[in-house]
Formats: C-alpha cells, structure tokens, sequence
C-alpha cells in the first residue's frame, strides 16, 4: 500500500502548476471567460507543446503513454486554474473514444494529431432530452450513397466551441443502432451556437444534412455485417466510464483551489479588528469545504488505481462522479460563503470555479444519474 | 499509488499462513454481540487468550518494535492481519485496550528506557489490559483543567480524584491517567500522567449506567465507569514523560485518540444493512427494489466508503511517517456525524423495527437497535464534534500563519 504518488508524478504535478501559473493568470482566464475560448490560442499552443495532450495516448500513436493516474494529476491541476478547455473533451474523451470505438487506421490518422493538440475534439452526446442514457439520441445518419447524412439537434454540448471536431452520437435510421461519427466542426451544414449565460463553455450543435463517409464513423465491436453503427454507443460508454474519474480529478483540483483561496482569506481578511478566520462560524465553512475536498480526492484517486490496475471500477466510478460532482460545486458554495462580497467580483476569480463547477456538477452525468448506476453496479 | 498491500509471493504465503493460524486458534463463541454490554466475562476472557496467542506471534501490535515486544513487521503485513481479524468480526486487539494503543504509544514517545522495558513488552504480547482514564466531571472538552490530584510523597505520588466514562466491563491490569500535579501550576504545564495498576488500594470502580456506551468503534467497551482514587499510592518510576510534562504526553494520546490511528476493515453495520434490504422482502419484493430504500442505501454507502478511504488514508500516513496536520480529526469528525446520517438511513428504511430488540419485531438480530443509541451517544467520547472541527481548525491554519503541529508519534 502506497497512496503518494510517484517522484514522476510528483515532478509532472509541480511542472502543470508551474506551466498553469506562467500561462494561464488569472487575467488571461478572466479574458478566456469574457472574450473567447482556450483553443486556438497562444497558451493552446505552448499547452499542446508540452505534449501533456496525448497523456493517456499510447506511444505507438504519438503520445506519451501515461497511466490514468498520471493523467489525473495532470487534469488536477488544470482544474486549479480553472483552465477551459478543450483538453479534457479532446486529450481524455476524445482520445478514449477514438482508442475504444477506433480502427487501428482511424488511430494511426487521428490520433498523432489529437496528442499534438492540432486536432481537437468535443463529444457531441445529449440533445433536448438532456440525459447520458442512449435512449435520448435522437440524431439521424440516414444512408446516402457510399456514406450517410447526419441531422439533428446536439445541445449542451461541452468544448464544442473551442473544437476542431466533433464526436457525435447518431441513431441509424431503422432506430436500432445508437453509433458514433467523427465530423469536422467546420463541415457544411455544421452550425456551433454558444449558450450565453452561467454556463460554461456550452454550445447548441445543429446538424443539418451532414454528409460523411464510412471512414468517418467510429463502430467499436460492431459485428462483421451489422451495421458500423451498432457497435459505438456501447465503445462510447466504456471510454466515457474511464474518462469520468478524469473529470473528477479536474474537480478535485477545482476545489483545491478554492480551499487555498479560503484559507487564505480567512488569514489576511480583518473584520471586528481579527482575521474573520478566527471565528469558528467561519472556520465551519471551511472545515466544510475541505471535507468535501478530500471526499472527491480519495474517491477519486481510488478510481484511477483501480482503472491503472484493471480491477473491476464500476462501483468507484459512478461513486466518484457522484462525489466529485457535489464536491465542487459545494466547495465554491462554502467558498463564498468565507468570501462574503469580495468573492461575487468578478476580478477576484472565485466565480470562474462557482461557474466551472455547475456545468461540471451535470457533465457525463449529475449526481442523481450515477446513483442510479452505482445501485446497479452494487446489485441492489 | 497502491490502495491495497502489494500482494508478493511473500505476502501471499504469509496471508495463507494468517488464515490457517486464524482458522486454529480463533475459537468459537467470541463473536462480537449485538450489544457490547452482553459481552460475557467467558467471551472476554476467550478474547484475552486469542490476544496472548497474537501476541506470542508479534501479531497483537503487528508493526510496533520488536525490541519492546511488537512485531516490527512491516504496513503491507500489518493489513494483511488486520483484513485477516475482520473476517472475525474482531479487530486487533480483539477487546478493550485503550490505555494499551494509546497508553503504549505514549510510552513508546516519551517513556524512558527503563519505562519502555517495563510496561511496553506487557502491552504489545496482551499481557496485559489497559483503560484511560481522562475525562473527569469538570475535565470533558476542556482536559487541561484535570483536577485528579498527584502529590509527591517520598517515593511515591498520591493520587486522589475521580475519573469518569471510563473503560469497560470484566476491569482492567492497568490505568493510564493524566493527574494535576502543581495545583498553584499554569495551564498546560501542571499535568502528569501514570501508569497506576488498577489492583492498588483506595482505587474503586462504579459501572454507569449510560444510553450506549458503544464509542469506541471495533472491540466494544461494554460499560462505561466512575473510577474514584482514594490515596492510591503509586510508585514515582510509573510516572511518564516527566512531571508537569503531561500536556506534551497528551499531545501523543489525543492524537492517536482523534483519528489519527486509522482503520482498516469494513462497517459491519452498513454491511448488515445490506444484507438485510437484499434477503428481505416487502409486499412481495426485496426492500432493496424499493425505489426510496435504494436512495437511502446509496447515501449510506457514499458515507460509509468515504469514511474508509479516510481511515485507510490515515492507516497508511501513520505507518508510513507521512506529514500529518487535520487529518486525524477529520476522520474522526467525519466517522462521527456520517454515523448519525447512517443511523438515519437505517431508521428511515425500516421504521420502528430498528428500535427494538425484540427477537420477533427487531430487524438484524439486535445490532440494528444497537446501532441506533450508539450513533448519536458516539459523537462524543474521544472528543466532541465541535472538538475535532476546533483542533482541524488550528491544523488548517484557518485565521492564523501559524499551523498547529500535530502530536508526535512513535
């Protein structure tokens, strides 16, 4: 039993928060928020020259071959920024997605290039019926030829803006196949409008008669004569399952963040002439906010063990999300709660976490969904 | 990271080895009751000749040294034993000893060479059985202002004074207690502790008669009790760490006490109640299909592995001389109000069932119904909620540059 974490992963932590700290201020992550989006920019390209985007890559496909824990730590401290995307959707999903539903062509073409961060991708899942279930795709890919032309409303998409393409989940048209296609955000009919508001990098996609050829679509284990389609949702599914912990470990570095941010307000910020930390109403909240903390962390990490080690991970998976999900999002609460007026400014930055943890409380599913699946997984 | 012991060829053969000496020498009849309280002085004492035989093995204290007769094995083996006792229901040691795994360690911080001789090789082979004694009726929260009074006399202290909330049924070997020995003294630098053998005159103990006197999770207290000194003398060498250097030796205790000792093994209640939801049908289906019963046994599971992973973490950190700061405090405050929670789920999953011991009405053999008055009685003893969130708060550094350094530990 050892539960630090490598010398390797020791130094990859301190280089992402060096790297975070250099590249990503908060000033630039305040403008990121209000003017546009993390990809392609400039902080884009020196992330991607790191070559931490094909950290869950194998080497034989241009990445670097890491552990889930290795990317755990790494997506930790993107979280503390919180650094926006598209490095989860692309670098986890996406690459996930592509090395499970993927042929060894489809690998060999795509994946170098998501790994270098010149392509990247955004998972393009839920529509109007917002859920993570299968049942709720409604897109077509209507045969067409040699190919298919895809229609249909993809909404609350995440990264969809900042992508370069889009993995997108697609009913046949007989409705028994729920399968995965690999469209160019820019191909014609292809139309990416941004949900204004507290969400957080959220886009409406529109499909509109998309044309696609056979090698755009990603089958998994479809069987040899069934359709390319069948065997995606199930390929989805799986690379979602050892992407979420992923997830979670970004949420974890969310929350850490605004913890240190508290801590240290409770220390400098003097009301009735003492540091308000001194008052144990306030020393709640944070006492609150760090349980949550280390609640997500463990859970988390525990996750990725098992995933490195290939145990059966279900269980700790769905109880992650669930707990990570809450964490985050509890956290910024209490966060605020410590900060009072000062946190609700904008330029303080509290509130690019107060917003990243809400869009992430739902993202591959809220709380409520992997309840679900972890009663199922515990055999209840 | 490695959430489990590396499991080596040796490793292998040394649970296998475990397992048979277990399935020898752990004899029928010590099963943990549902209720502490009906542990039968037999039972005990069954559990007293496992705890020798464990011993004899250096597995009684499995990674205390083995100079002072621990077994020096290393965290991975330690595991192995304590998963291997869990399949028994038991713990390591399998009863009582509070004044042994707290008591021994501050011995093994801040006793002599001469005191670790003397006292440590009886703890580690159970030999003997030690109880604290800390709290008294003006000394809860506040421990410092223990008023048990030690006075030098000759070669020996006097100790007069009353102790409460103290210990278990079927006595104790020895009591590990703080005492004031510098009534005029400052706070903080006017306290000492002994190591008194409880067969010495003037010492009386009066079981109290308490809601649950369940607390302390594992081997079960059974009755809680008032320990009165009436000119007990004791011999000056039992006095530990240094007179009026008992805040220091606390420090050791308390954080031990507090969490900081971890756990390794499953919630027997959590698996009891799912057991139960899944063998047990209402109209005509298993609970557990019962939409509003999953809910509840989803929060229970959330809780219950959120508190292992906590104990395991600290498990792990205290054996492996991790730095430490809140954590103990956190597993304990964290292990105490997710118990209450778990207690609520219960109670809200099978009503009134979970309130009595009836063998016909009462769900899960009278362990449920002990559950429930253990799980608000447990916030307290080993300090409060409010305690652990304080001592958290210091260690944070929450309002202060200045964190508070955790107690030291062997």
């Amino acid at each position: 039993m050892d539960l630090s974490l490598t010398e390797e992963q020791e130094m990859l932590k301190a280089a992402v928060r060096r790297f975070v700290d250099t590249e990503y201020p908060k000033e630039t992550l305040l403008e990121l928020a209000t003017t546009g989006q993390n990809a392609p920019s400039e902080p884009w390209s020196k992330l991607a020259a790191t070559g931490w985007l094909g950290i869950v890559i194998p080497t034989e496909y241009g990445g670097e071959g890491g552990s889930f824990t290795d990317a755990g730590v790494l997506f930790e401290e993107l979280g503390r920024g919180p650094v926006p995307g598209p490095h989860l959707s692309s670098a986890a999903l996406g690459a996930l997605t592509i090395l499970e539903a993927g042929t060894e062509e489809q690998k060999r073409y795509l994946l170098p290039d998501v790994a270098a961060g010149r392509r990247t991708i955004s998972l393009a899942i839920t529509e109007a019926d917002y859920q993570w279930d299968e049942s709720d795709v409604q897109a077509i890919a209507a045969t067409d030829g040699d190919g298919y032309r895809v229609s249909g409303t993809k909404v609350y998409v995440y990264d969809a803006a900042a992508a370069t393409d889009l993995i997108c989940a697609v009913r046949t048209e007989n409705r028994q196949h729920v399968g995965l296609a690999l469209i160019p955000a820019d191909a014609p009919g292809v139309s990416i409008r941004k949900l204004e508001g507290f969400a957080w990098n959220l886009a409406e996609v529109r499909l509109d008669g998309v044309q696609i050829g056979q090698s755009a679509v990603l089958s998994g284990r479809a069987m040899p004569g069934s359709s390319p389609f069948s065997g995606g949702w199930l390929a989805l599914e799986q690379a979602v399952a050892t992407a979420i912990p992923l997830l979670c470990a970004y949420q974890v570095g969310g929350s850490q963040q605004v913890y240190e941010m508290s801590v240290e307000y409770s220390r400098t910020r003097i009301q009735f002439g003492t540091p308000i930390g001194r008052f144990q109403r306030v020393q709640d909240h944070i006492i609150n906010l760090v349980n949550e903390l280390d609640s997500a962390r463990w859970t988390t990490y525990e996750a990725l063990w098992k995933l490195d080690t290939e145990r059966e991970a279900a269980d700790s998976v769905h109880l992650a999300k669930t707990v990570s999900s809450a964490a985050y999002y509890n956290a910024c609460n209490h966060a605020h709660e410590v900060h009072a007026g000062v946190g609700s400014t904008t330029e303080y930055g509290l509130t690019l976490h107060t917003t990243a943890s809400r869009t992430l409380y739902q993202f591959l599913g809220d709380p409520k969904f992997h309840r679900r699946r972890l009663a199922d997984a515990l055999g209840l | 990271m490695d959430f489990e012991p590396r499991y080596t060829a040796e490793q292998e053969a040394f649970r296998t080895e475990v397992q048979e000496w277990m399935r020898e020498n752990i004899p029928a009849g010590i099963e943990h009751p549902a209720d502490s309280i009906d542990l039968t002085y037999e039972q005990y004492q069954l559990r007293r000749d496992l705890g020798r035989k464990l011993g004899e093995k250096g597995w009684l204290w499995p990674t205390a040294p083995e100079e002072y007769g621990g077994g020096g094995l290393t965290v991975d083996h330690s595991v192995v034993l304590e998963e291997e006792i869990d399949g028994y229901n038991l713990s390591l040691p399998p009863y009582y000893d509070s004044g042994g795994r707290l008591g021994g360690n501050s011995i093994l911080v801040w006793g002599s060479e001469e005191q670790k001789q003397e006292f440590l090789p009886k703890i580690f082979k159970g030999e003997i059985r030690t109880w604290q004694l800390l709290t008294e009726p003006e000394a809860g929260s506040d421990l410092a202002n223990a008023k048990t009074s030690a006075r030098r006399d000759g070669d020996d202290y006097v100790i007069n004074g009353q102790k409460v909330y103290v210990g278990s049924a079927h006595g104790s070997d020895y009591m590990w207690t703080i005492t004031c020995t510098d009534p005029e003294g400052d706070r903080h630098h006017n306290l000492s502790w002994f190591m008194v053998p409880s067969d010495l005159p003037g010492i009386s103990v009066f079981p109290m008669d308490l809601l649950s006197s369940a607390g302390e999770s594992g081997a079960g207290s059974g009755v809680k009790n008032i320990v009165y000194f009436d000119n007990v003398r004791v011999p000056a060498r039992n006095l530990i760490g240094g007179e009026n250097e008992g805040w220091k030796v606390a420090t050791t205790h308390l954080e031990l006490e507090h969490g900081t000792g971890g756990k390794i093994g499953r919630n027997w209640i959590v698996d009891r109640i799912f057991d139960y939801c899944m063998t047990n049908n209402r109209r005509g289906e298993a609970l557990s299909k019962d939409p509003d019963v999953r809910e509840r046994l989803i929060d229970i599971y959330i809780d219950a592995e959120i508190g292992r992973l906590f104990q395991l973490r600290n498990y792990w950190m205290r054996h492996s001389g991790a730095h430490i700061t809140y954590e103990g405090p956190q597993a304990s405050y964290f292990r105490k109000q997710s118990g209450l929670r778990i207690a609520t789920g219960i109670l809200d999953i099978l009503g009134p069932a979970a309130l009595t011991k009836d063998s016909q009405w009462g769900a899960g053999e009278g362990h449920i119904e002990a559950h429930q008055r253990a799980a608000i009685i447990a916030l307290h003893p080993g300090g409060t909620t409010d305690i652990q969130k304080v001592i958290m708060s210091r260690r944070i550094g929450i309002g202060r540059q200045q964190r508070e350094r955790a107690g030291a530990l062997a």
